[in-house]
């Protein structure tokens, strides 16, 4: 049989191509710690559906007709927020639901989401097909904004949350202001579809990609990965970055020869199609695998993940009855006129991200070794510095308390009263209404609430702090002066930080 | 061609400044195996690129390169300015032959050009070239100072080089597709630096393999026609050992090569080189011999296989009032006799005399006659330019908009400083005049796009005075002989995604520079890589197809790559004519599949794994991957499918076989075997497979269903005695002992 060298060399127009060799130094001390074995893909069954096309597609459609649903019901159905379907089911159950997703899948999300599935749909002109042509200008996303990576949709997730707090959506509060949300947001996912390529819209502005990716990084789904890194180095043709006719581009800028964490595979599985050499598999990892072994570690996603920190404590401590009064003040000192108050809105999260840049700092400054030489030069994402040294491997040790944190948030609303949703989709069809027994039954008291909240909380903190452990063990020993000092210093802290969580829990009396 | 609006201001004006969006950079090392400088390297720490500015020269082929846009180049092309040679202008046009475009002609120039090429790591020129030369390689031979070397790397692509760097329209070819001019820059003057190799080196003569262990020894092989494609095929065949015979219509060998290119674009010593070498090789050319569509049988009857490389030679005549008038002719009539009346000893008189126009020589003050040439293209150029050496006024019309326009930029520009006038968005509505053509009326048109075609306009149509009319706008081929080659001439051009190694290269990223007319030359160039593969296979038993015959107009170079691509389907396919003994050798067996479940690969695999036990070369391969070139490569094409529908109701191939069955070309003569898998009964399958393949002229040897039992017992008819029992109805008698490679 003839190999494939065989046959490019025989083809007259590849012998002028004398392509430079690929760089292979390096590639195994990067990625050997992140590559996962075990491969769900091998089995016939799962490989059946992953290169049917219609996989995402099943995978949306449901979302997509609750999802309109939801639309429709919030702007049309009854005004008891409780009631309507339409809040019911996206704040009492879908939001818990998309974390515990996280918690264990990573991107699962994200693979069936109805905002960017449909964007895409219109995108492609088509619900499953490989086509050929894209809708829209197909532009690349500005590099100035595109190299702030992952902080950009952070920032729009604090203005979202805002927006949401003003108006009570989440509450929840009036349905139709969740239609609005909902509307708002599948908007902007469309306009960004039709003007950009691929899926910029998720890797740089979708307000939960950030949240989303990095709490999904403690997850033990590792998402598609090369099967064998050599194979990819020296593959001629890239179908899995560039399409092939069985499958698109990946839509999420990732190439699994390079993968080294969930963070950015969308699971849309196009690459496990597209890849002529069967080369590409989904796999499982150990809980925490993209937290702790990534050599890389992202100034962006280490920012983003400060931020999210800041914008969950914020979220504690105004369900406290310490917050009001605060609130108030700022809003007569400042005329501005509804809670919550910009500044200190924008005040805490600064404080919950500086502390960890702080203490970060910190410990550079206690513990670094004189010796280690930083970039000064680049953009954002490619200097470095002591205080980056350090404070990235700090801030990823902590993803698994902030993501336990933003879970224990949303379990109030879940366990007190996700038994809604069965009245409110009775009350579509006309029949129950807030008297129906479901309506007030909870499953849980507040008490046992509160010691489930604690215990996701610690459960997390324990986590961080072995992973933690694990990252300064691996990147801040080998520049720091005190092996047990800095491993010491940075354990302590994430265990502060989750202590401070669970104790605000308390405070607030599983208030949602 | 001077002033042309590219990015290069000044050479070496400020610095190129790359940027890698370290966000989006996968570390795939796309850009970095293909920076023709090494500017690029791993951060193996990070995994993603990293570029030192410093040594990039700005031809961003990174940025054409990058899957995911994840790098950028600011800045200017860090280029030398391109070698220019001015065109020569005769004084006295009328009755100079000779040529106009000057060559290279001192080491210094030549080496100042070669300067300008980065040796690009994956040339994009090399794709635009049709014969796919080494750009690169030839041209670093020629920085080396070694023209023979350059020519030996030509000559694995090309015979034709004197010819070519003469004829071929650079700008939508190798020069477009030149790595300077896709980042908007002048490209290396390619072409003029083949013309060189072939000038300081001439091309050696087929070297002509003889004896048994030739590949094509004892094959007799006839072409018809002479022209590029007829050579291109000739040199290879006699080159492998094979009697080839070539027919000529008219009396002197070359086609178009002869009487459609004048002498002062390729001077008749260079034209004839070709055929005096071929000749000397013991190629038997029979000049004066019309090959008419009934004649292949005849051939087909003496010789192993049989090449029709006739041409497009039929003057298209453009449908309105009027075109019958007198005085209004074609483009062949006015070249052929215009050369002819031009050469040592012609009488120029004569010829006008006949066209019905006086001679201006013999009638100084009187109004000189002019010449309506219909269409702009490198043809109509050639006859008004020829009309200028006859001492005529020469007028071009043609129906596109000059920014599309299909004649090479040179050649437009040199018409016009020898006095052509040329209007672009024009048409003629009417011919008028009593008996004989005395007006034409123009009518404007509009194109606003280059894939659109124009629009004619109303309004009032503007009257021009002229005395002859020649319809240049081109040729097509003998309707004579569409009803024996169905399916020609084939469209040029490239369906559905382009090769992803074509994509990598950077040049489907985007068009030309202004240089080079912005001339879509990714699209061009994988069009014509239809044209190459469909010459590949054989249209009917033993009948090969090739040049303007197979596609209609091309390119002298496209022509003759046809030409050596049929030669060489035909020396790897062994035809042979009744009588001939068989030779025992392995054969290329190609099984394509389309598999849902798994079930009809894995018999595609046993029938593989059985012929393969055979000694025969077998690919296996979904249908989604095999393309022209690899049925090309295939002596049997075994194809299996699985079925849908329901058993009342007929039972099919799967849709996705079905539609790539409908997209099949002719397969002229190949040996194909059709199976299928079922579940419950394989019905109108098979039939409708087979259908298929002998409407385009395969054999269908073999057929077979395999049910749940057949592939499950082994011992019962199963996939692996059908791999077995199909070679034996392919090649019957024929036994190979082992593989001899
Ligand atoms: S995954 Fe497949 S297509 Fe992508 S680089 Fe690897 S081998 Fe090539
Ligand atoms: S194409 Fe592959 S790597 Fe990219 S998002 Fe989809 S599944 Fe993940
Ligand atoms: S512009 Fe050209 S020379 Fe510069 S880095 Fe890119 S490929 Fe290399
Ligand atoms: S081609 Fe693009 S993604 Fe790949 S290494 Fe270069 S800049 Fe990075
Ligand atoms: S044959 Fe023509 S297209 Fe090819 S390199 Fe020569 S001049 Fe260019
Ligand atoms: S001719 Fe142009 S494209 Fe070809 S190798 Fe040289 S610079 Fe590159």
């Amino acid at each position: 049989m003839a190999t494939k060298m065989e046959e490019l060399a025989s083809e007259p127009a590849w012998t002028p191509v004398k392509l430079r060799a690929p760089q292979r130094s390096g590639l195994e001390e990067r990625f050997a710690a992140t590559d996962p074995t075990l491969e769900l893909s091998r089995h016939p069954l799962v490989a059946r559906i992953l290169k049917n096309r219609k996989f995402q597609f099943l995978l949306i459609l449901p979302n997509q007709i609750v999802f309109w649903t939801v639309i429709s019901i919030g702007l049309a159905g009854t005004v008891d927020p409780g009631l309507n379907f339409g809040t019911a089911i996206t704040w009492y159950v879908w939001f818990c639901l998309v974390f515990v997703m996280m918690v264990v899948v990573g991107r699962a999300w994200c693979a069936m989401c109805p905002f960017g599935g449909f964007a895409e749909w219109v995108q492609r002109r088509a619900l499953f097909r490989r086509t050929q042509k894209a809708l829209g200008l197909g532009l690349k996303f500005p590099e100035p904004l595109a190299r702030f990576g992952f902080v950009l949709p952070v920032a729009s997730f604090l203005i979202l949350t805002w927006i949401e707090e003003f108006f009570n959506i989440a509450g929840p509060g009036t349905p139709a202001y969740t239609s609005w949300m909902v509307v708002g947001i599948v908007s902007a996912a469309l306009l960004f579809f039709l003007v950009f390529e691929r899926r910029t819209f998720c890797r740089y502005v979708c307000p939960l990609t950030t949240l989303i990716g990095t709490v999904g990084s403690v997850g033990s789904v590792a998402g598609f990965r090369t099967r064998d890194r050599d194979v990819c180095l020296s593959c001629k043709t890239k179908d899995c970055m560039r399409g092939s006719e069985d499958g698109y581009g990946c839509p999420w800028y990732t190439w699994p020869g390079s993968a080294d964490s969930n963070l950015y595979c969308g699971l849309c599985s196009e690459c496990y199609k597209s890849c002529p050499e069967g080369n590409v598999g989904l796999f499982l990892q150990k809980p925490l695998t993209s937290v702790i072994a990534p050599r890389r570690r992202r100034i962006d996603v280490a920012w983003g993940i400060a931020l999210l920190w800041g914008l969950v404590l914020y979220q504690q401590f105004n369900a406290t009855s310490a917050f009001a009064p605060v609130d108030n003040w700022l809003n007569s000192t400042l005329h501005f006129p509804h809670y919550p108050d910009p500044v200190d809105y924008l005040g805490f999260i600064a404080i919950g991200a500086s502390i960890v840049a702080a203490v970060s700092w910190a410990v550079g400054r206690g513990f670094a070794s004189r010796a280690v030489g930083f970039v000064r030069t680049g953009h954002f994402l490619d200097r470095s510095s002591r205080f980056r040294a350090f404070f990235a491997p700090v801030a990823y040790g902590l993803i698994p308390v902030v993501g336990a944190d933003y879970f224990a948030r949303q379990l109030p609303k879940f366990l007190q009263s996700a038994p809604r949703v069965v009245p409110a989709i009775e009350h579509i069809f006309g029949f129950s209404s807030t008297k129906s027994s479901l309506y007030s039954f909870s499953l849980m008291t507040n008490g046992w609430i509160v010691v489930t909240q604690v215990a996701v909380v610690l459960l997390g903190t324990a986590a961080a702090a072995w992973a933690t452990w694990k990252i300064a063990g691996r990147e801040l020993v080998p520049v720091s002066r005190n092996a047990i000092g800095v491993r010491v210093a940075t354990v302590t802290f994430a265990l502060a930080c989750g202590a401070a969580a669970a104790f605000l829990y308390v405070l607030m009396h599983a208030a949602d | 061609m001077t002033a042309v609006d590219s990015p290069v201001l000044e050479p070496f004006a400020g610095r190129p400044v790359v940027t890698v969006l370290t966000d989006r950079c996968a570390g795939c090392q796309e850009c970095i195996i293909r920076c023709p400088t090494g500017a690029l390297t791993m951060d193996a720490a990070r995994w993603v690129a990293a570029a030192d500015s410093s040594m990039c020269v700005g031809c961003r082929q990174c940025v054409r390169t990058c899957p995911f846009s994840a790098i950028t180049v600011d800045g200017p092309l860090q280029v030398a300015e391109r070698v220019e040679l001015e065109p020569r202008h005769p004084h006295v046009l009328r009755g100079d032959l000779s040529e106009i475009r000057p060559g290279f002609t001192t080491w210094r120039e030549v080496l100042a050009e070669a300067e300008r090429c980065l040796q690009c790591p994956d040339p994009t020129c090399a794709k635009g070239c049709p014969a796919h030369n080494d750009i690169p390689g030839f041209i670093g031979a020629l920085r080396d100072g070694d023209a023979a070397g350059a020519q030996r790397i030509l000559r694995r692509t090309t015979v034709l080089p004197d010819i070519c760097s003469r004829v071929c329209d650079q700008s939508s070819q190798c020069e477009g597709a030149c790595s300077w001019s896709l980042a908007g820059g002048v490209p290396v003057s390619i072409g003029r630096l083949e013309r060189f190799v072939a000038e300081t080196a001439p091309v050696a003569p087929p070297a002509r393999h003889d004896g048994r262990r030739a590949a094509a020894a004892g094959m007799s092989i006839a072409i018809v026609g002479s022209g590029p494609a007829g050579i291109g095929a000739a040199w290879s065949l006699v080159e492998a050992g094979a009697e080839v015979t070539v027919f000529e219509k008219d009396a002197t060998p070359g086609g178009l090569l002869g009487w459609g290119i004048p002498d002062f674009t390729l001077p008749a010593a260079v034209a004839d080189r070709p055929w005096r070498q071929l000749q000397e090789a013991g190629v038997d050319l029979r000049c004066g011999v019309d090959v008419r569509p009934e004649d292949v049988e005849i051939l087909l009857a003496d010789h192993d296989a049989v090449i029709l490389a006739h041409g497009a030679t039929q003057p298209l005549r453009l449908p309105v009032p009027g075109n019958d008038l007198e005085g209004v002719t074609d483009a062949t009539t006015f070249l052929h006799g215009a050369r002819a009346a031009l050469e040592q000893g012609g009488d120029p008189a004569a010829f006008l005399s006949r066209l019905g126009l006086a001679d201006p020589a013999a009638n100084a003050g009187r109004p000189v006659p002019r010449v309506l040439v219909l269409g702009a293209g490198n043809t109509a150029m050639d006859v008004a330019r020829t009309a200028r050496r006859l001492g005529l006024d020469a007028l071009c019309v043609d129906w596109l908009d000059e920014r599309f326009a299909l004649v090479r930029p040179d050649e437009l520009a040199e018409s016009r400083h020898e006095g052509v006038e040329v209007r672009f968005s024009r048409t003629v509505t009417r011919l008028a005049g009593d008996g004989r053509v005395v007006r034409a009326e123009l009518a404007r048109t509009a194109q606003p796009r280059r894939d659109r075609l124009p629009k004619v306009l109303g309004g009032d149509p503007e009257v021009v005075d002229i005395d002859l009319v020649v319809m240049a706008m081109g040729y097509r081929g003998d309707p004579a002989f569409a009803p024996t080659l169905p399916g020609t001439p084939v469209r040029r051009t490239a369906a559905g995604l382009p090769d992803r190694r074509w994509t990598a290269s950077g040049i489907m990223a985007n068009a030309a520079s202004a240089y080079a007319h912005h001339n879509p030359v990714g699209t061009l160039a994988l069009g014509r890589e239809t044209g190459l593969d469909a010459a590949t296979l054989p249209v009917l038993d033993r009948v090969w197809v090739a040049g303007d015959a197979l596609v209609g107009p091309s390119t002298v170079v496209e022509a003759m790559t046809q030409g050596r691509r049929a030669a060489e389907s035909v020396i790897a396919g062994r035809p042979s004519r009744p009588g001939r003994p068989r030779q025992r050798v392995p054969r290329r067996v190609l099984v394509c599949y389309e598999s849902q479940g798994g079930t009809t690969a894995r018999a595609a695999e046993a029938i593989a794994a059985s012929a393969s036990a055979a000694g025969h070369r077998v690919r296996v391969l979904p249908i989604g991957r095999v393309g022209l070139a690899e049925l090309a490569a295939a002596d049997l094409i075994v194809v299996g499918t699985w079925v849908e529908g329901l058993v009342v109701a007929g039972v099919r191939p799967a849709k996705a076989m079905r539609a790539w069955l409908d997209g099949l070309p002719r397969l002229g003569g190949k040996a194909v075997a059709v199976f299928c898998t079922f579940a419950v009964a394989p019905k109108g399958a098979l039939p409708a497979m087979r259908r298929t393949f002998e409407a385009r002229g395969a054999v269908v040897v073999a057929q077979a269903a395999f049910g749940p039992r057949e592939r499950r017992a082994s011992g019962t008819f199963g996939p692996t005695a059908f791999g077995s029992e199909l070679l034996q109805r392919a090649w019957p008698g024929e036994r190979v002992a082992a593989l001899v490679e």
